[in-house]
């Protein structure tokens, strides 16, 4: 029981973090169609960033916040150049560029940041051994309990910003209807800009949070990360945030319980792969997602 | 007084040239229509003044040279645009559809939904429905008001009647025709069911392959022998 309600909590905090890149995932394709390949390495070399500006003495939440400011003019800017004229030639060519964007990104990091080791990344929460608290058993660590809520308010944030703002509205309007929102005077090239900027804000976070975790950063550290959050985004629907985010968090609980419960050679190793098939399944069975909605047109 | 002039209007697909300098006047206060052919320009001529496609020449709305301007701009000097096939936000529910249609304005737009929910008591009853799932007379309600929600002095309504069944389509028109006639929008209404259009329109241009072939005051217009032969069947 104690070990059950371990592995549910550590899997809520890993989901809240898959739940944030695939928020991400979600709002570009709302409001653009796009799959953005890149947003594990944005998030990646966003959290280098962070790192840098911390290890030039500034504190790590001043640090944090720089760096998602960061990664919303990258996001933005991808948008606004490449991604923006490449998709009016060709919507299949964006693929391409993300993957580009995939690979400069990583070279370009594994290039500034050249050691072999990686590099310590500190926590933005109390990191001792003694730093937790014991409920009903498990051990429930701050830094855990801190990624936990952080990742729940941004996304609460984010929510209310759809929801009940003008801004909000007009991305929903861009997404729902390029042209007419237009003719009713809402400026698309500059809500999609910011809908790539959002997305690349919240995996600069999410990215400073995983590396928070694993107290280590290298190029690869989104790498897993990214593939745990496709899957989320893709079980919960890719224009439902909050399906992304209830699939994100299921997903962080059910690799927890894979990697604890399953037969040893699933393991650490494999658990990896259970993200893929389930993606796969989901593409099968309902490509929609579980949230996902399919377009109903009356006429 | 003229509030929208395009003098020698051309616009192209690629390389088709579709409007070959039209020449067109709204009035103030005016319900002007204009009758084509399929194919004639009607619906270009509608998309080259609110600026969403490229065009030259020049149009003139309310002394502002607005040819070389953008979609978003043009809506901001007051030119709103129901477009084809009515392009309505079908994910956003009927109010937001509402609300979006004001994006431009800062004061509160309250009391310009109360009115719209008024005067399409329908919209009122599926306010909170996605507009996708409206009937296609609610639908194209919906994109007037959307559009009025701007609070446009020139209204660009094109084949409002499409796909309608008639009793829809003279509600329609008789909520154009009071907005025209009693609160003096402006309107420039592109309509297929010309004997419909006639009716309510001060002034008529007739296209043809993207060239003014007739104009005049509705009166003569329908009571012209030819014009009334080609395109109000008989």
């Amino acid at each position: 029981m104690e070990r059950l309600l371990q592995y549910v909590f550590d899997g809520l905090s890993f989901g809240a973090i898959y739940a944030l890149l695939a928020l991400g995932l979600v709002v570009v394709f709302r409001g653009t169609g796009h799959l953005n390949f890149a947003q594990g390495e944005m998030a990646m070399f966003c959290t280098f960033i962070v790192w840098q500006i911390n290890d030039w003495g500034v504190p790590l939440i001043l640090a944090v916040a720089i760096g998602m400011l960061f990664g919303f003019a990258l996001g933005a800017g991808a948008e606004a150049t490449v991604i923006r004229s490449v998709a009016k030639k060709s919507p299949g060519g964006v693929f391409v560029v993300s993957i580009a964007l995939f690979l400069g990104l990583n070279s370009l990091a594994t290039m500034i940041w050249d050691r072999a080791e990686g590099y310590t990344m500190k926590s933005l929460f109390p990191n001792k051994d003694v730093d937790f608290v014991r409920i009903l058993g498990a051990e429930w660590r701050y830094k855990y309990i801190g990624v936990l809520i952080v990742a729940l308010a941004l996304m609460g944030l984010l929510f209310l910003l759809f929801s009940k703002t003008k801004f909000g509205l007009a991305m929903r309007s861009v997404a729902s209807n390029p042209e007419s929102a237009r003719l009713v005077g809402v400026p698309s090239g500059l809500v999609l800009a910011s809908s790539w900027g959002i997305a690349a804000a919240m995996g600069a976070l999410s990215g400073a949070l995983v590396g928070g975790i694993n107290g280590q950063l290298t190029p690869s550290l989104m790498f897993a990360v990214f593939i745990y959050a496709s899957a989320a985004a893709t079980l919960g629907g890719l224009d439902s945030p909050g399906g992304a985010v209830i699939a994100g968090l299921s997903i962080g609980i059910g690799e927890q319980l894979v990697a604890g419960y399953a037969p040893g050679w699933i393991g650490q190793d494999l658990k990896l792969s259970v993200a893929l098939i389930l993606i796969f399944v989901v593409l099968l069975v309902k490509p929609s997602g579980l949230f996902g909605s399919l377009k109903v047109e009356r006429v | 007084m003229s509030l929208l002039q395009t003098t020698g209007l051309r616009a192209s697909y690629g390389q088709v040239d579709v409007l070959l300098g039209i020449d067109i006047e709204v009035n103030q206060g005016e319900m002007v229509v204009i009758l084509g052919a399929n194919g004639a320009g009607k619906t270009t001529t509608m998309r080259a003044v609110s600026g969403t496609i490229p065009r030259s020449g020049s149009i003139v709305f309310d002394g502002h040279e607005i040819v070389t301007q953008n979609a978003e701009s043009i809506v901001r000097l007051g030119i709103a645009h129901v477009p084809q096939g009515r392009g309505t936000f079908s994910d956003l529910t009927v109010e937001e559809n509402l609300r979006i249609g004001a994006y431009i304005r800062k004061d509160s737009v309250e009391s310009d939904i109360e009115r719209w929910f008024e005067t399409f008591p329908r919209l009122g009853e599926r306010k909170s429905q996605k507009a996708g799932s409206l009937s296609g007379g609610e639908q194209q309600m919906l994109a007037i008001a959307r559009a009025l929600m701007s609070r446009p002095r020139l209204l660009l309504c094109d084949e409002p009647s499409l796909g309608l069944a008639p009793l829809v389509t003279q509600e329609l028109f008789g909520v154009l025709k009071s907005l025209n006639q009693q609160e003096g929008l402006s309107v420039l209404l592109v309509e297929q069911n010309a004997n419909l259009a006639l009716k309510i329109a001060n002034k008529v241009y007739l296209l043809e392959t993207g060239q003014v072939v007739a104009s005049g005051d509705a009166e003569s217009i329908a009571g012209d022998e030819r014009i009334r032969r080609a395109y109000l069947g008989g």
